[in-house]
């Protein structure tokens, strides 16, 4: 029995401590309860509150996401929206099981980047049945079971021709062999790669053209140890390679770690995708040549603009796309970000 | 929960058979007081509201618009706001159920046609719409909207009826685990199972029906093929542990891994889509108001409940769980015994896979992911001792929903994933501390 309530004791400590989450709603709870009607925006006496926004994420690990969600608490608060963030970590069942709770509270709005661009189709849905606009962002829904109001994310064919040119730019005038470092099951990912190999194309069918070869596409993973393993085996197998196109930046540091480790830091060159902060500081390092960077502070406040627009009764585009842009050393110099660090 | 066996002291055994239930009541209590929330005004009884009180305010000679979004009760709200103003004699223009676009657009309309608007009846969502300053000659100040009402979200009928859904999955497979884990073993394979079975199932579909237009025989040929490849791998791993003396522990962690494996190489690592109809049906349609997978789920347990308590069968799973060799010399025999629960429990991950995928639409390799841990943290915290030997079926039922409802309502209180986690750690810990005190206490 003692047992019993020491158990009891623990779990009502528990939610003592999380108590305080919640006092701000209930206090101005009481009050108009005589009151039947207000007018003007229904806003309750205290708040300015105009609803809350549901923004489940794919993974709040990668920093990336981490600069989105900041950005979209940021810009909502300003115009009185708040944003409840959370994080579906890579699990589909999770991230819907995330979008039920959202419609029971009633959310204004539903913003999410799909943990898997397919499966979550019929959480969105059910989020569409209860008359609750869903959003995305960075990645797209690919299916046709759910409606998505507008679908706001970087340019990734753009982003990945950008690296093209860079890499023609590198190896036009002498030619040479090309790794990529890629994470085919990420629809953004596939884009990007496409854009990298059009451009390659392009300048391999011009006449008299010094070849570009890719050598080997390989699954990195998207992470720092899978790009350094996958790396590490193909410089075994291609000696001679002169540089890597990596999907994003932790395969890029993933990918220059495995060459450190093998020598051949300075034969072969790295392009990676993305400008999150380690990234960067590498290309200042010299460690990665360039990067086409994403901006998803942007696409943050982006996203906000368009629930705005949308609940001003405008007709929103169905996909915005937010054009990459080439980042080297030089930029690196003159980037007040990195001064501060 | 029937089961009540007689104890020596009647209040331990009160406290031991109630406990964990009256945990669950405390929890839902808690989390009804904590997420009491003002709820935006909306149905039949805001319309009222709303429209009484344009009538008092305007008068029954004005013009009105009633403006609603989408969500479902939305749609009494119109039909009664638009009765009542009428009924009293008040020109309503426009009776608006739509996107704030669709709102909009049909203002703009009312007033081109020369009307002038003395007062929009509006839900607490759609009064929060930024359309209306926008047009001259309207304004937010005009909207008329039912003051909020003070109602916890948990205790929300749509909440109470997600947390069931979202727990069926888990109890199902805690019922496998709960026999395993009686018998002194584990399985740490059911999450992999969960995606093996899903993808199984959908490839079947995919390969021998003909899609989303694939009949319901088809259908039910495939699942049983995923609950059928489950059980395979279910009966692997119990051979492995009788016949060649490997722990459950190694056999169901590279079971765990193999059946990882075979989802993703079956699938190529992408989820299929283009299962028909019927199959989302299972897990994702309800039946009078009842999710499905709940439907599933209460079947289920009372079909184990009678099995562990009242067959020969259930009564060898708890002797060969608490004393093996006393059980083989009289005369159970563990062995058989022994894969028959591993096969079990592969078959019912199976299940549990076939409702994910189902709910989701599709067959996914990633599913399941991390599944074993939550599902062996409900047996836990639903009193089953992973010494084997003791543990109860409702028991395991009562430790689910402990941790869906714990889930639950720190995400309706908007606590952090890395604090959730904290905090369910910290209820397993608890739940295993009870069971040693038991333990210790029973032993004196």
């Amino acid at each position: 029995m003692s047992a019993n309530i020491r158990t009891r004791l623990v779990v009502f400590l528990i939610s003592g401590l999380l108590i305080p989450g919640c006092a701000d709603n209930s206090q101005h709870s009481s009050g108009s309860s005589t009151d039947a009607t207000t007018t003007n925006s229904a806003s309750p006496a205290g708040g300015e509150s105009k609803g809350t926004i549901g923004y489940t994420t794919m993974s709040l690990t990668n920093p990336f996401f981490k600069v989105i969600s900041d950005s979209m608490t940021k810009e909502a608060a300003k115009h009185g929206y708040e944003v409840i963030v959370v994080s579906g970590d890579d699990d589909v069942n999770k991230q819907s099981n995330q979008i039920d709770d959202f419609i029971v509270q009633g959310v204004s709005a539903i913003v999410l980047t799909p943990c898997d661009p397919r499966s979550i189709g019929q959480a969105i849905k059910k989020a569409n049945d209860n008359g609750i606009p869903v959003f995305t962002n960075d990645t797209g829904y690919d299916g046709d079971e759910g409606e998505v109001e507008c679908h706001i994310a970087t340019d990734n064919l753009q982003g990945g021709r950008l690296a093209g040119e860079a890499m023609v730019g590198l190896l036009g005038e002498t030619g040479g062999t090309v790794l990529i470092v890629h994470k085919p099951d990420a629809s953004s990912c596939l884009l990007r790669v496409q854009g990298f190999t059009e451009v390659v194309d392009a300048h391999n069918a011009k006449d008299g053209a010094a070849k570009i070869e890719v050598v080997a596409t390989l699954d990195g993973k998207g992470s720092r140890e899978a790009g350094y393993a996958v790396t590490k085996d193909a410089i075994v197998s291609n000696p001679n390679l002169s540089a890597i196109f990596a999907i994003n930046d932790p395969s890029a540091l993933g990918a220059r770690s495995a060459l450190e480790e093998a020598g051949k830091q300075d034969q072969v060159t790295i392009i990676g995708f993305d400008g999150e902060k380690a990234g960067k500081e590498a290309i200042l390092k010299g460690t990665i040549l360039c990067d086409p960077i994403q901006f998803p502070e942007l696409m943050g406040k982006t996203t906000i603009e368009m629930i705005l627009k949308y609940f001003d009764g405008e007709d929103v585009p169905q996909e915005i796309l937010i054009p990459s842009k080439l980042y080297y050393k030089e930029d690196a110099e003159k980037d007040p970000a990195l001064q501060a660090g | 929960m029937n089961a009540i066996e007689p104890k020596p002291q009647r209040w331990t055994a009160f406290a031991n058979d109630y406990g964990m239930v009256l945990v669950l009541l405390f929890l839902i209590a808690a989390f009804s007081v904590l997420t009491l929330e003002r709820q935006s005004s909306t149905g039949a009884d805001a319309g009222h509201v709303v429209a009484r009180n344009i009538i008092a305010t305007h008068g029954t000679s004005g013009t009105v618009v009633v403006v609603a979004g989408l969500k479902p009760p939305d749609e009494a709200f119109l039909r009664e706001a638009t009765d009542a103003l009428k009924a009293a004699g008040v020109t309503v223009a426009a009776t608006i159920g739509g996107k704030p676009a669709d709102a909009r657009r049909t203002i703009e309309h009312v007033l081109q046609e020369g009307h002038s608007i003395d007062a929009i009846a509006a839900t607490g969502d759609a009064a929060n719409w930024s359309i209306y300053d926008r047009i001259e000659s309207v304004g937010s100040d005009k909207c008329v909207s039912a003051a909020p009402t003070l109602w916890p979200t948990f205790a929300k009928s749509e909440n109470v009826l997600n947390v069931a859904n979202q727990t069926a999955i888990y109890a199902i497979i805690a019922i496998g685990m709960t026999m395993v884990i009686i018998t002194a073993g584990i399985d740490l394979s059911v999450g992999s199972l969960v995606a093996l079975s899903a993808v199984a199932t959908a490839v079947f579909i995919r390969d021998t029906g003909a899609g989303t237009e694939t009949g319901v025989g088809l259908m039910i040929v495939g699942c049983c093929v995923g609950m059928g490849v489950c059980a395979l791998a279910g009966i692997f791993n119990g051979a492995m542990i009788t016949r060649l003396g490997i722990p459950p522990f190694i056999a169901t962690l590279a079971m765990m891994l193999m059946a990882r494996g075979l989802a993703r190489r079956l699938s190529d690592e992408l989820s299929i889509q283009a299962l028909p109809a019927s199959f989302t049906w299972i897990g994702g349609a309800a039946t009078f108001g009842i999710p499905n997978p709940v439907i599933l789920m209460v079947v289920l347990y009372a079909v184990a409940h009678f099995v562990m308590s009242r067959t020969v069968f259930g009564r060898y799973v708890y002797a060969v769980g608490g004393n093996a060799e006393a059980a083989r010399l009289s005369g159970v025999p563990v062995k058989r015994v022994t894969v028959v629960v591993y096969t079990l429990c592969g078959a019912l991950a199976g299940l549990g896979g076939i409702v994910q995928s189902s709910k989701l639409g599709s067959g996914d390799p990633k599913l399941g992911l991390m599944f074993e841990l939550d599902v062996i943290a409900a047996v836990v915290v639903g009193g089953t001792s992973l010494m084997g030997g003791e543990g109860r079926i409702f028991g395991t039922l009562i430790g689910a929903f402990i941790i869906a409802v714990i889930k639950n309502g720190m995400n309706l209180m908007k606590v952090g994933a890395p604090e959730q986690q904290i905090v369910l750690g910290a209820v397993v810990l608890l739940a295993v501390l009870v069971d040693t005190l038991k333990r210790r206490g029973t032993a004196h």
